[in-house]
């Protein structure tokens, strides 16, 4: 079992990683989306195979590799379990959606090669590798915007904030690794690597104050860059491996969590306000991805296990969601130039198609009954609510807000007279592929929650068993007996 | 085959076979190859036909047997902790009568709107929407507990929505769609917040366990205090979808839609929604006096604005609007005095009338051209009218408040939603200036790739 959970995690890293070389390198001649979405299928493949093999085991983690300082270079649990398919699926979506004259070769080795780092990310818990694989990903995403024409300011804003995210990340870092709270009671140096991760993490996640870059990246940079950057939630994962999972220390980290919960709470229902009154489609886009993002981040730093449930569901519902609305986005873009909000752009009757597929994923956004984003708003409003009352209401304040900008970009959009007699644009057979395959991934995991919540719930009842001192009754069956568990991503 | 076991079945054939249309029509549109339009009729119109063929034959039953609540557990649909979001149907003397009388409305809108949007683009869109709308209905009343309820009452949210902005080409029907869907998505906040504390109550959103499941004669199984906060949240749910006073000013501009769903939406179905759900909940009401009492206030407040408005509105859809919420908010008031009955049958009848008229109104003038022709001339005296009776000042002061609706939206306007939106305005070039001074000026066009 091992031996094959250590394969697929290699070959999910290695193929897009090759074929990212190989196409560096002239490989796919003139037709590099071939290659490419061999290269992402497999890594879907294997990631597909990491969950069905993790689902046999007895949910203990599978660390390989040095244990520097509460880190295993290869480490798989059941986040990993859920999160590998999801970033998998994204990165095939982007790569079938993306229009031809924005794949060359140079633009697929980039995806790729960040795909490769962001898988690596998603099967490790090492914090050195962590920080390295962060710099990774945000350089291939810096080079990205900044190769785009126009993008030159987005990318500045962009590198403004990584750099400070990576200093803080890399500083903080090694702060832990001499003084590791998951060792022994943590002096001065180890809190201060605590807060200067949770600084970084808040960078990186577009977190008030430091969420500009987030809707900048997506109104000035690739739609493929900013979908593949901000979807898989590098730093959501960094907080999950470093953060969560300290709190029962008596001087560990928990006074960072607290301080993100309640900043990415106000940023959620900042980013879902803000969305209301954007002008053009990407903004749009943009803030209502930082509000997201920014839940998960709040529901992740709760102490129940139905936050953390709720908070993962979050990062796989709403990421599949905005990447449809993104990639339909795009497709629109690719056709009839950029699209704004001040008035009715008439786009219903130019592209019927699309309207309709954004309109889906528009609701299955928003809380659509049957799909996975009912279900996650559900565990995230009752475990915010069961946690703090008013986290709970900024939580459905941010669903209320996020809900009507959604829908007003939909009318603005796709409503009112179109302009001038263009011809009908058809979507195109891969287009439809992807977004068919988008939206029954929400509509099956939203139809038959039970199997990813339960995996999740197990998964979060073994972060927060070695934390959590919340009595039996006021956590869940899953968590309270992992509380038991003595074994965690960092030991005990 | 027990009893229950065929109950069972009716019940769960009245919630697919509508839901069962919305696949059949939808998936192949998905795809690009959307059915004829007389096929799209037959499909949804069969749906709704075994539903309500299901629908009475559960009546049958339920009658022989002296209407006897037969619940109906399709599982859990995912648990957490002690957070189980179960799957209940219930069929009682409330929700088997109400499915087969909104069923049977919708057939009938089904076969009226055949004919009626023949060619229209968006032909089946509507059918589509209106299946969606079956759907939704369907699930909310025959809710067994207050996930299942949620689940339902979003999708009636969403396919209002949509059938408001269906003539996407309009822009006073798009303005109209987001003016709904904002109204119902605040008014919202209190079920989905009320849908929390009743699993905080209770361990679980079943109505058996909150007020057991004999209606009209349910017992609270929760404290006053709790129930008291959960029926306050369900009125300001309700009064979102049923558009009562401060919150209706989005019901006359949904007319917007065409004749077909606002025949249903806004004269018989969509606007008794919160009615029904305060219905539902009757048990839990006569445990919280304040609820009661704002109901009453609400309803009786929003019937004599609506009324007063209504007079002076110039076209008929709008009249038929105001005359719509005057009678919800009548609907409201007769639950605030602790009606069970009386209000039920004032919905249905009142719902029956409504879209009837709706119906009728594009046939309106050709109507009144014709009942001319036939009595030779003008049909008499404008009819008497309460109002008249009120001193001269009194009335013209009225007329202006009417003219006004009431000064409702410019309050709404002036005090909450302007003020927002300058404050996120505000908020928004203050990013853009950061923005700028971060990165530089992108030009007009930058970054697009």
């Amino acid at each position: 079992m091992t031996g094959g959970l250590l394969s697929a995690a290699a070959i999910a890293v290695a193929a897009p990683l090759a074929v990212a070389a190989a196409t560096a390198l002239g490989a796919g001649g003139g037709r590099p989306r071939r290659l490419a979405v061999a290269a992402i299928g497999t890594s879907l493949a294997a990631s597909v195979a990491i969950s069905l093999l993790w689902s046999r085991t007895d949910g203990t983690p599978l660390a390989f590799g040095e244990r520097l300082g509460g880190g295993s270079l290869v480490f798989i649990d059941g986040i990993t379990a859920v999160l590998l398919p999801y970033v998998a699926i994204v990165e095939l979506a982007i790569l079938l959606v993306a229009p031809r004259r924005a794949l060359d070769s140079a633009a697929v080795a980039r995806l790729l090669a960040g795909a490769a780092a962001t898988f690596a990310v998603f099967l490790t818990s090492h914090p050195l590798v962590l920080v390295a694989l962060w710099i990774a990903t945000a350089l291939v995403t810096w080079v990205s915007v900044r190769v785009t024409p126009g993008g030159r300011p987005a990318a500045r804003t962009f590198a403004i904030a990584m750099v400070a995210a990576v200093v803080c990340m890399g500083v903080g870092t090694v702060l832990l690794l001499i003084d590791p709270p998951w060792a022994t009671a943590a002096g001065w140096v180890g809190s201060t690597g605590g807060w200067l991760v949770a600084v970084a993490v808040m960078i990186r996640k577009g977190i008030f104050p430091f969420h500009s870059w987030y809707p900048s990246l997506f109104s000035g940079g690739p739609m493929s860059t900013a979908l593949a950057a901000t979807m898989p939630q590098v730093a959501a994962y960094t907080a999950v491996r470093l953060l969560i999972g300290h709190v029962d220390h008596p001087e560990g980290v928990a006074a960072e969590l607290v301080v993100l919960a309640q900043l990415a709470l106000v940023t959620a229902a900042y980013g879902a306000a803000l969305a209301i009154v954007q002008r053009d489609l990407r903004s749009l886009i943009g803030t209502l991805a930082m509000s997201q993002s920014a839940m998960v981040l709040a529901g992740l730093a709760g102490t129940l296990p139905m936050e953390l449930d709720g908070a993962f569901c979050v990062w796989v519902s709403s990421g599949l969601a905005l990447t449809g609305i993104g990639l339909v986005t795009w497709a629109l873009e690719s056709r009839a130039g950029p699209i704004g909000l001040d008035t009715p752009q008439g786009r219903f009757w130019d592209a019927p198609a699309l309207a309709g597929f954004f309109l889906i994923f528009g609701l299955a956004g928003i809380g659509l009954p049957g799909t996975l984003s009912f279900v996650a708003d559900d565990l995230i409003v009752s475990g915010t609510l069961d946690d703090h009352i008013h986290a709970g209401l900024l939580v459905i304040a941010s669903t209320v807000l996020g809900g009507i900008a959604m829908m007003r970009g939909w009318f603005h959009v796709f409503g009112g007279p179109l302009a001038g007699d263009g011809p009908r644009h058809a979507i195109l057979p891969r287009e439809r592929v992807a977004l068919t395959g988008l939206l029954a991934a929400l509509f099956v995991l939203g139809a038959w929650p039970d199997p990813l919540v339960r995996a999740l719930d197990r998964a979060t009842g073994r972060l927060l068993g070695v934390a959590a001192h919340a009595p039996a009754d006021e956590r869940g069956p899953a968590a309270a007996a992992a509380a038991d568990l003595q074994d965690s991503p960092h030991g005990s | 085959m027990t009893n229950h076991d065929v109950v069972s079945l009716l019940v769960i054939c009245q919630l697919l076979a509508p839901a069962a249309t919305v696949a059949l029509v939808g998936l192949p549109t998905l795809l690009g190859r959307p059915p004829s339009e007389p096929a799209t009729t037959r499909i949804v119109g069969a749906g709704f036909t075994i539903g309500l063929l299901a629908g009475l034959i559960t009546l049958g039953v339920l009658a022989v047997r002296g209407f006897v609540p037969e619940i109906v557990h399709l599982g859990s649909w995912f648990t957490v902790g002690h957070h189980e979001a179960t799957i209940d149907l219930v069929a009682d003397a409330l929700s088997v009568p109400y499915v087969c009388f909104s069923t049977g409305l919708c057939a009938l809108v089904n076969a009226f709107a055949g004919k009626y949007l023949h060619r229209e683009p968006g032909f089946t869109r509507f059918f589509l929407l209106l299946a969606v709308f079956g759907t939704g209905m369907n699930l909310m009343v025959l809710a067994g507990s207050i996930d299942v309820l949620f689940a339902g009452w979003e999708l009636l949210g969403i396919s209002s929505t949509l059938l408001i902005g269906f003539f996407l080409e309009r822009g006073n029907a798009v303005r109209a769609a987001l003016r709904a869907f904002t109204t119902y998505r605040i008014c919202d906040v209190g079920l989905l917040t009320a849908a929390v504390l009743v699993h905080r109550a209770v361990g679980s959103g079943d109505f058996e366990h909150l007020f057991g499941d004999n209606w009209p004669n349910g017992t609270c199984l929760v404290p006053a205090a709790t129930a008291t906060i959960v029926s306050l949240l369900l009125v300001f749910a309700a009064m979102g979808k049923s558009a009562q006073v401060p919150f209706s000013g989005w019901l006359p501009l949904a007319m917007e839609g065409p004749t077909p769903s606002s025949a249903i939406f806004y004269g018989a179905l969509s606007i008794h929604a919160g009615a029904y759900v305060l219905l539902r909940c009757e048990a839990l009401l006569e445990q919280a006096w304040p609820a009661r009492v704002a109901l009453v206030v609400i309803g009786l407040g929003t019937a004599l604005h609506a009324n007063v408005v209504g007079r002076v509105q110039t076209d008929l859809k709008s009249m038929l609007a105001y005359a719509s919420m005057t009678q919800a908010g009548l609907i409201f008031a007769e639950i605030g005095f602790g009606w069970r009955v009386i209000p039920l049958v004032h919905v249905v009848s009142h719902a029956i009338l409504r879209s009837l008229q709706i119906l009728r109104s594009p046939s309106a003038l050709h109507d009144r051209h014709e009942l001319e022709a036939a009595l030779g001339g003008h049909p008499g005296a404008d009819p008497w009218s309460i109002g008249k009776l009120l001193p001269e000042r009194l009335q013209v002061m009225l007329y202006r408040i009417a003219l006004d609706r009431g000064f409702e939206e410019m309050a709404m306007g002036r005090l909450l939603v302007t003020p927002f939106l300058r404050l996120l305005e505000l908020a928004s070039r203050v990013e853009r200036r950061w923005l700028t001074l971060l990165g530089g000026d992108a030009g007009p066009g930058g970054g697009r790739p």
